[in-house]
């Protein structure tokens, strides 16, 4: 296989827009063409939109020949949209990488986007229930939040998780977002407005979620050829991995405080990669909700099993400790439109590696981590290096 | 309300509309039923076509128990869909062996817990566009 890197990367301002999809999209993709100067839209030859439901939300569907022809690319060698809930963003890089290591392509915009503000806030929760089954699961009325409570009773009776440990994620993750003018929200915030904060589903507070956000990011990918004479500092894709335990909640570990998909995928990221969890200097992690960074932190292998608490408490997923865990503020300081997040990971890693995230830099980070899922039982994994080996 | 008709959220479950039919026919009977392979005797749940195990297409109704126990739950206060009332009561309960997701009906939020004993009650939605009733499987405290 081929090496390949990202040599750009773009990000719209994420939050509650008052702008249209199609904005949405120039926004994200002028903001990655302004980053790699020595690519036109003409040069890019593959584009792949991460994007969950438009139909639902902008009545649209055709996504990707949309974007290209908002963008002025005109693909030659791949046009594809990817729906994976949550997890689309990272999916479609995946294809990206994929078809550019097997020679089928030089360059390759991934972008994600989503208008979810859109046409009510009522319908916006309606619609989350289009990612879990209709028939055994939205039917009852079931969006995310519930799931990912149901994972926080059982991480906190099984290891003694605090709420105030929860919260501590929310804090971190809302601190964080102040000093990325990209974020849904700026204004930070302290335990006691996180613990005080309205209940959403027990015991996960609003503070403790992912808001409800319209934005889009884009990266550019490379062929190893193409990276070097494109720039002299390309982000290197190092490994990846994807596993499915189940899509229905009853069909996953019944202890939903184990998530064994996010250890297998993971597993298979760092093999790749030939790297540890103790490597890691950057993480992006999937914090659609307080609970989702606290099994992270263990499934990813950052502490052991049951520890994630007392480790986001002793700072250690903050600057100066362990490994830096959502430094542009996660999807709960930044939000979370889903096509986007994962693309928006990326675009994150791609700065930090690069010593140009600014306020947010993680001092001489070399390995950095995404992880996005698409509910509890499915995950997706990449590896970022400033190396190429 | 047409628009409302366009995002219904609720199971198709007329014969016209799903080969699980069976199943909601029997909620309105008042019974809880599943599948079970007839090449090698496991019970699913959900129901479904065919066996994913033994590759089976063979599969019968079988009834479950009308009793159970939480395996866990969570209290839903705020940002539910709209048309789904707060507070609202999510359970996993485990009936028969299996894993069962589903809402307690007339439960106080403040006393459920963990191996609390649930008994199953059909739960009627909205009817169909043609009007016809429709049916979930639903629990409800036994005591």
């Amino acid at each position: 296989m081929r090496k390949v890197a990202l040599v750009g990367a773009g990000v719209s301002k994420f939050g509650v827009r008052k702008a249209s999809y199609r904005d949405l999209i120039w926004e994200a993709g002028k903001a990655c063409f302004d980053a790699v100067p020595g690519v036109k839209p003409r040069d890019v030859e593959g584009l792949v939109v991460g994007s969950v439901m438009p139909e639902r939300t902008a009545f649209q569907s055709h996504i990707s020949s949309l974007a290209a022809e908002a963008l002025g690319i005109r693909p030659g060698a791949l046009s594809a949209r990817t729906e994976h809930m949550c997890a689309s963003g990272t999916v479609g890089i995946r294809y990206a990488y994929a078809f550019i290591a097997a020679g089928l392509a030089d360059l390759v915009m991934v972008l994600g986007v989503e208008k979810l503000n859109q046409p009510s806030g009522d319908e916006a929760i309606l619609n989350m229930g289009t990612g879990v089954d209709r028939e055994w699961e939205a039917a009852f009325g079931l969006t995310a939040p519930p799931c990912f409570a149901l994972a926080a009773q059982r991480h906190m009776a099984e290891y003694g998780t605090t709420e105030e440990q929860l919260a501590l994620v929310g804090v971190k993750n809302h601190t964080h977002a102040s000093k990325n003018p990209n974020a849904h929200f700026g204004k930070g915030a302290t335990l006691d407005q996180v613990l005080c904060s309205r209940m959403i589903s027990t015991p996960l507070r609003l503070f403790m979620c992912s808001p409800i956000t319209d934005g889009a990011a884009a990266v550019v990918l490379a062929s190893e050829d193409r990276a070097r004479d494109l720039t002299d500092r390309p982000v290197w894709i190092r490994g990846t991995g994807q596993a499915l335990d189940g899509f229905q909640l009853t069909s996953l570990h019944e202890d939903y405080a184990h998530w064994p998909a996010l250890r297998r995928a993971a597993g298979a990221a760092y093999r790749m990669a030939g790297v540890t969890a103790a490597d890691v200097d950057v993480a992006e992690v999937h914090d659609c909700f307080a609970i989702a960074e606290l099994i992270a932190y263990e499934e990813l292998g950052f502490c052991a099993k049951g520890e994630a608490g007392p480790f986001v408490a002793a700072g250690r997923s903050d600057y100066g400790g362990d490994v830096v865990v959502n430094p542009r503020g996660g999807l709960i300081g930044c939000g979370h439109p889903l096509g986007a997040t994962g693309v928006a990971q990326a675009a994150e890693i791609f700065v930090q590696l690069r010593n140009e995230a600014g306020a947010r830099q993680v001092p001489d980070a070399a390995l950095g981590l995404t992880h996005n899922n698409s509910g509890m039982g499915e995950h997706v994994v990449m590896l970022y290096g400033r190396e190429a080996a | 309300m047409s628009y409302f008709r366009a995002v219904d959220p609720f199971p198709l479950e007329s014969p016209e509309q799903t080969r699980l039919a069976a199943f909601y026919a029997g909620l309105a009977d008042g019974r809880l039923t599943t599948t079970r392979c007839t090449g090698c005797d496991r019970t699913a749940w959900p129901p479904r076509l065919f066996c994913p195990e033994c590759g089976a297409d063979g599969v019968e109704w079988v009834d479950l128990p009308r009793e159970g126990t939480v395996h866990g739950f969570t209290v839903q206060e705020t940002g539910l869909p709209a048309g789904f009332p707060a507070p609202r009561v999510f359970a996993i309960v485990t009936v028969g062996g299996h894993r069962i997701f589903t809402v307690l009906l007339d439960a106080d939020p403040a006393r459920v817990a963990v191996g609390q004993p649930v008994r199953f009650v059909p739960l009627a939605i909205d009817p169909d566009s043609k009007g016809n009733p429709r049916w979930l499987p639903a629990f409800t405290p036994s005591a």
